[in-house]
């Protein structure tokens, strides 16, 4: 059946969303059919707005609709650490947490030769000039502990070690309020590797 | 352990059949073609997830159907398991006791079995890739860490061999740099690999030279060596084995770019058979070499017992036949009143045994099995 030209593109567009295949962007497009007008101005004036106006900062690379981004411009923050994440989502998930003052630095990815990213493609000479002159003292990675992730780190703290700055990485193992005996067999072998004296 | 009930649903050539088996041996005759393997492929399916045919899971599921099922439960000895591999287009998925497990490492060894079939038979003599198989397997069967770690392993050598390719003919600085951190993954990962495979193959020399001895009455003394393609020493402690293939991959580097791979390391190790010290690859007789083989098996029984407490079940894929009287009798003799125990055969006469003559026995018969 040939839909009309207007719904037709309207479901097309929808199909680009991850997630979506035909079926649930026919669903989506007949429904804003039936929203009223202004609901779907508003609808279409966010999805440009996001797209336009949020970029990402030119400090941290977080995502952000000014420049540079709310969590560099918050003079309460502590500006001699900095957390390196792999993602946006990992600022956010971080932000939640409430407990982390201090700065950010957001790669973009991880170092993955299979996928053709090395070091150069995700913003690690970025963060390495930005070291040189901010007041920094300590740097926190905290990528995925993943093969991936854990290359990355290892790479960055090979290049920051040599300057005398003072590397973290995030701690793995067991989650906290979790029962011991529900821990699979890998996380708990971690959670033994990496056991501290008290 | 033995498997109490079990059924297949669109499984290869069985539409639908569902059995009772007994803590026995359990024989199924029948000509060829009939589903006997396809009943020791579903079995091996239930305590592996994988077929020990191929590695392509549609070809398990019936023709014009959907979808696999194999269902069965598993008497241990203080409890039972109820285990579901269920294959289709968009996958598979294994369940214990009803319940979904998404990491196969936590379903692999909730059922132990060991399968002799007749391409183990080639265990000593084919490739090293069997021999690598092999113990891998073996040593995922008794701990899913080790699964974990090779799979671990596996995916940063496939990194590694990429970024390598990337380097030819000049390398750029951050390739260097990123060489080195993905080495030390590497190393790390490999050295874990290393040090269970060899822990591994110790123990099951200790059960595997006493039963080689005892099958050729004395005459012959069975040893199991690893080596490793690199030139390392693998009995060393871990530290001491990563100096080593520090050395051994810095010595290779220039080849390892100029070929785009990795040349030393757990991917490419051997595991030596020597009897009465010599290469029994190499030098022994096809009879010493399958007598070796046999060993190997039997010690793998004796090995799954030490770490589970309880023996496995054994699969016999056709592969009596290919022994000898001799042999035959030391197998069943070893096993008898032990261990659930499933033999394919074409002819029942052709095995001489007390153990087989009390069996059980099952007729395949064109997707059909029926107890006698």
């Amino acid at each position: 059946m040939q839909y009309p030209t207007p719904i037709s593109q309207l479901i097309d567009s929808f199909m680009k969303l991850p997630g979506i295949g035909p079926k649930t962007a026919g669903r989506l497009a007949f429904y804003v059919l039936d929203m009223k007008e202004d609901d779907v101005l508003e609808f279409a004036k966010a999805l440009v707005n996001a797209k336009r106006e949020l970029t990402y900062c030119s400090v941290c690379h977080h995502i952000t609709d000014t420049d540079p981004c709310y969590i560099c411009q918050d003079k309460q923050r502590d500006r001699s650490i900095v957390c390196v994440v792999q993602d946006v989502k990992d600022v956010i998930a971080m932000e939640k947490m409430r407990e982390f003052s201090g700065l950010y630095h957001v790669l973009h990815g991880a170092i993955s030769p299979m996928d053709g990213i090395g070091p150069e493609d995700i913003n690690v000479p970025d963060l390495l000039t930005r070291l040189q002159d901010e007041q920094i003292q300590e740097v926190i990675i905290a990528t995925n502990p993943t093969i991936e992730g854990e290359a990355t780190a290892m790479y960055i703290s090979k290049l920051l070690k040599p300057t005398g700055m003072k590397v973290t990485r995030i701690a793995h193992g067991l989650p906290i309020g979790g029962d011991l005996e529900y821990a699979d067999e890998v996380t708990l072998s971690k959670a033994i590797e990496g056991r501290r004296e008290l | 352990m033995y498997v109490k009930n079990i059924r297949l649903k669109q499984y290869r050539n069985y539409s639908d059949i569902a059995l009772q088996i007994e803590n026995t041996v359990n024989v199924i005759v029948g000509e060829n073609a009939q589903g006997k393997t396809n009943l020791m492929e579903a079995i091996h399916m239930l305590a592996f997830a994988k077929s020990h045919r191929t590695s392509k899971d549609k070809e398990l599921i019936g023709w014009n159907h959907e979808f696999a099922r194999i269902e069965a439960s598993v008497e241990r000895e203080q409890r039972h398991v109820d285990l579901e591999v269920i294959l289709s287009a968009k996958g598979k998925k294994v369940k214990k006791n009803g319940i979904e497990q998404k990491k196969l490492s936590e379903y692999i060894g909730a059922c132990n079995v060991v399968m002799f079939a007749p391409e183990d038979l080639n265990l000593v003599k084919g490739g090293p890739n069997m021999r690598r198989r092999f113990i891998d397997m073996e040593i995922g069967q008794i701990s899913p860490v080790y699964l974990h770690d090779l799979s671990k392993y596996q995916r940063i050598l496939k990194q590694r061999n990429q970024l390598l390719k990337g380097m030819f003919p000049v390398p750029s600085r951050e390739q260097e740099l990123t060489l080195e951190v993905i080495d030390e993954q590497y190393i790390e990962a490999a050295v874990k690999v290393i040090q269970r495979r060899y822990g591994f193959l110790q123990q099951l020399e200790g059960w595997a030279s006493e039963i080689h001895t005892r099958i050729t009455q004395g005459r012959e003394q069975l040893e199991l060596q690893y080596d490793p393609s690199a030139n390392i020493h693998a009995e060393m402690e871990a530290s001491a084995l990563a100096e080593q293939l520090r050395a051994e991959l810095e010595r290779r580097r220039e080849n390892e770019i100029r070929r785009g791979l990795s040349l030393a390391g757990p991917h490419r190790d051997e595991m030596k058979l020597l009897v009465n010290e010599r290469d029994v690859q190499t030098y022994g007789s096809q009879g010493q070499q399958r007598t070796a083989a046999l060993s190997l098996k039997m010690a793998e029984i004796e090995l799954i017992r030490a770490y589970v407490g309880e023996y496995p079940i054994l699969l016999l894929d056709d592969v009596l036949s290919e022994l000898d009287q001799h042999r035959q009798s030391h197998l069943l003799d070893a096993i008898q009143g032990k261990v659930q125990t499933f033999v394919t055969t074409t002819s029942i006469e052709s095995i001489k045994h007390e153990t087989i003559e009390r069996a059980t026995v099952f007729t395949a018969r064109q997707g059909q099995l029926e107890k006698q």
